[in-house]
């Protein structure tokens, strides 16, 4: 077998936290199945690229987006409980490189995060389903928006676990850090109405980026900006991996 | 392996952490097939040597090979031929004790019958049925620590660093630990060993190393090393009325001893010293002085430890002294 594939099976099957993963597929369904029905039942309707969608339709794609940060904020997790229970010195001790080993973390997040956004996307399917218009451009939007955003978030997490010294404060500040993450983004809104300072990190947010991709590839509404939009995206996410990668090189043993 | 034979072959190793040595120079070659004991007291550079073999750690200076491998330039392919396990814990929190040797066995490449009749064996070797199924986490230090050491022989290796392997473990698995380690060696297995009990490292070693201060003070056989350096005799006391604490601190200021041990269960004092004759009469009159009686007072066999605390001891007095010109 691969050394990837043995070291991604590894990391899912030891440091999957079964628990917070399935409240982390939960968590989404509440926006989905309550939130956007109830916002959405006063008649409330946005335009997307000239196409005009429900509340409800229009938040049910930003719940499965926002499993995306849920699957990153795992990469982070893996990577503390390795660091935790001596297992990130007793791999690097085997025969893989630090590389591999932070790539296998990187695939397995992407694996969760996908994977996650797909289940979760199936859950809402019945809301969005009458808008969907699925073309070849539309999924390849999706598959980037989604593989992008895991990567982002994925190595935004190792990031931070690599910087913080216990696993709590990590789980705190991540959680922070991820809710500033998702009231600045087009997750609950579009930015384009909310007030200049949120607008203006939204524009750095790749959450943003991430849920307007999506639901361009979703409800094939293409705006002009969404090649520039997944520009950024990119350029965000591999920034971020870089950082991941100079940040897991300096943990010292 | 190096065609001589030399497993590990070790040239003015050096580590700094903040301009600070943790290893300062060390030199030593390890034979194939040789229990190499690596003893020293706590914050010695036992870890951070090890951490330097075993890859882990890059050394600021220095040379050394590994299996024939330069350490510098092929760590990769020293990893696949070692075996490591740490002084801290290391588990898979989230598997089972049988699951995780399994998975441990994945990442090795070990195929999967392999893995499976390997498992049951050493499960069996190591007295781990009644836990087989039990979570990880769920474990308590001593089985978590069998299951460490165990599932390490999953894999094939040449070279085993066992840091401070036996912590935790009852007295009967930690001789049936030591009894494997002892086969695995007559199949040709090489062992790099570090512990702070010197009764197995005089059981399992074929040599010793002592570390002192980050600098090697001394390397032998087990036996050179009482026959070389335990010349300090141990004396070993009882008192009638029980321990005193204040016998054990004009003890530290009797002329003459150089190390002093309590053992707590029993109220024995242990005295290391190079002069009993003065030494006996000066603990009587102590003893006499405070109002106790001396139950019992033999001159006791050397040991090992006797030898290690001396070479360790005589160290820290020559850097004294030296630090004091």
């Amino acid at each position: 077998m691969n050394i990837y594939a043995r070291l991604v099976y590894r990391n899912l099957r030891a440091n999957l936290d079964k628990a917070s993963l399935f409240f982390e597929l939960i968590f989404p369904l509440f926006f989905i199945f309550v939130q956007g029905p109830a916002i959405g039942g006063t008649g409330l309707q946005l335009n997307l690229g000239g196409k005009i969608v429900g509340y409800a339709e229009y938040l049910a794609t930003g719940a499965v987006t926002l499993t995306v940060i849920n699957g990153g904020t795992n990469a982070g997790t893996q990577l503390w409980f390795d660091r935790k229970n001596g297992m990130f010195e007793q791999l690097l001790m085997a025969p893989f490189t630090r590389a591999q080993y932070i790539l296998s973390i990187i695939f397995a997040t992407l694996i969760i995060g996908v994977v996650g956004s797909l289940l979760v996307f199936a859950f809402a399917f019945p809301i969005v389903g009458a808008g969907v218009s699925f073309t070849i451009q539309g999924q390849l939007l999706i598959a980037a928006a989604l593989f992008l955003g895991t990567m982002f978030f994925g190595s935004f997490a190792i990031t931070l676990s690599v910087a913080l010294r216990s696993s709590e404060t990590f789980q705190v500040v991540s959680t922070f850090a991820f809710f500033i993450f998702l009231f600045t983004s087009s997750v609950f809104f579009p930015t384009s109405t909310a007030p200049p300072v949120i607008q203006a990190v939204s524009f750095a947010n790749p959450l943003t980026y991430t849920t307007d991709i999506f639901r361009a590839g979703l409800f094939d509404a293409l705006t002009p900006t969404v090649s520039l939009e997944l520009t950024v995206l990119v350029a965000e996410a591999i920034v971020m991996f870089v950082l991941a990668v100079i940040a897991f090189r300096r943990i010292r043993v | 392996m190096t065609q001589d034979g030399t497993a590990i072959r070790v040239e003015r190793l050096s580590r700094y952490f903040d301009d600070k040595p943790a290893v300062d120079g060390v030199s030593f070659d390890i034979k194939r097939s040789e229990v190499f004991g690596f003893l020293g007291p706590n914050g010695a550079g036992k870890t951070t040597t090890i951490k330097m073999l075993t890859t882990l750690l890059p050394p600021t200076s220095g040379k050394a090979t590994v299996l024939g491998h330069d350490l510098a330039t092929e760590g990769r392919r020293i990893r696949e031929r070692i075996g490591v396990v740490q002084q801290q814990d290391s588990f898979d929190q989230g598997l089972n004790v049988e699951t995780s040797m399994d998975i441990y066995g994945l990442i090795w490449n070990v195929p999967k019958p392999e893995r499976k009749r390997r498992i049951e064996d050493l499960i069996r070797r190591f007295g781990m049925e009644e836990f087989r199924k039990k979570p990880t986490i769920d474990l308590s230090a001593g089985q978590r620590r069998r299951l460490q050491v165990a599932r390490e022989f999953i894999h094939d290796m040449d070279l085993l660093f066992l840091d401070e392997p036996t912590v935790g473990l009852d007295p009967i698995v930690r001789r049936g630990v030591l009894d494997y380690l002892k086969e695995r060696v007559r199949d040709g297995l090489t062992i790099f060993f570090t512990t702070h009990v010197l009764e197995e490292a005089e059981y399992l070693c074929d040599r010793i190393a002592v570390i002192n201060q980050g600098r090697i003070v001394e390397i032998d056989t087990p036996e050179n090393l009482k026959r070389r350096f335990g010349s300090a005799k141990a004396v070993e006391f009882k008192l009638l009325q029980g321990s005193s604490q204040d016998m054990a601190s004009a003890l530290t200021i009797l002329e003459g001893v150089t190390h002093l041990v309590q053992d707590a269960s029993t109220g024995a004092y242990r005295v290391t010293t190079g002069t009993p004759e003065t030494v006996i009469p000066g603990i009587y009159r102590i003893a006499e002085r405070l109002g106790q009686t001396v139950s019992s007072i033999y001159i006791a066999e050397t040991t090992l430890e006797d030898a290690f605390i001396n070479l360790v001891t005589d160290d820290n007095q020559v850097d004294a002294k030296a630090g004091g010109e």
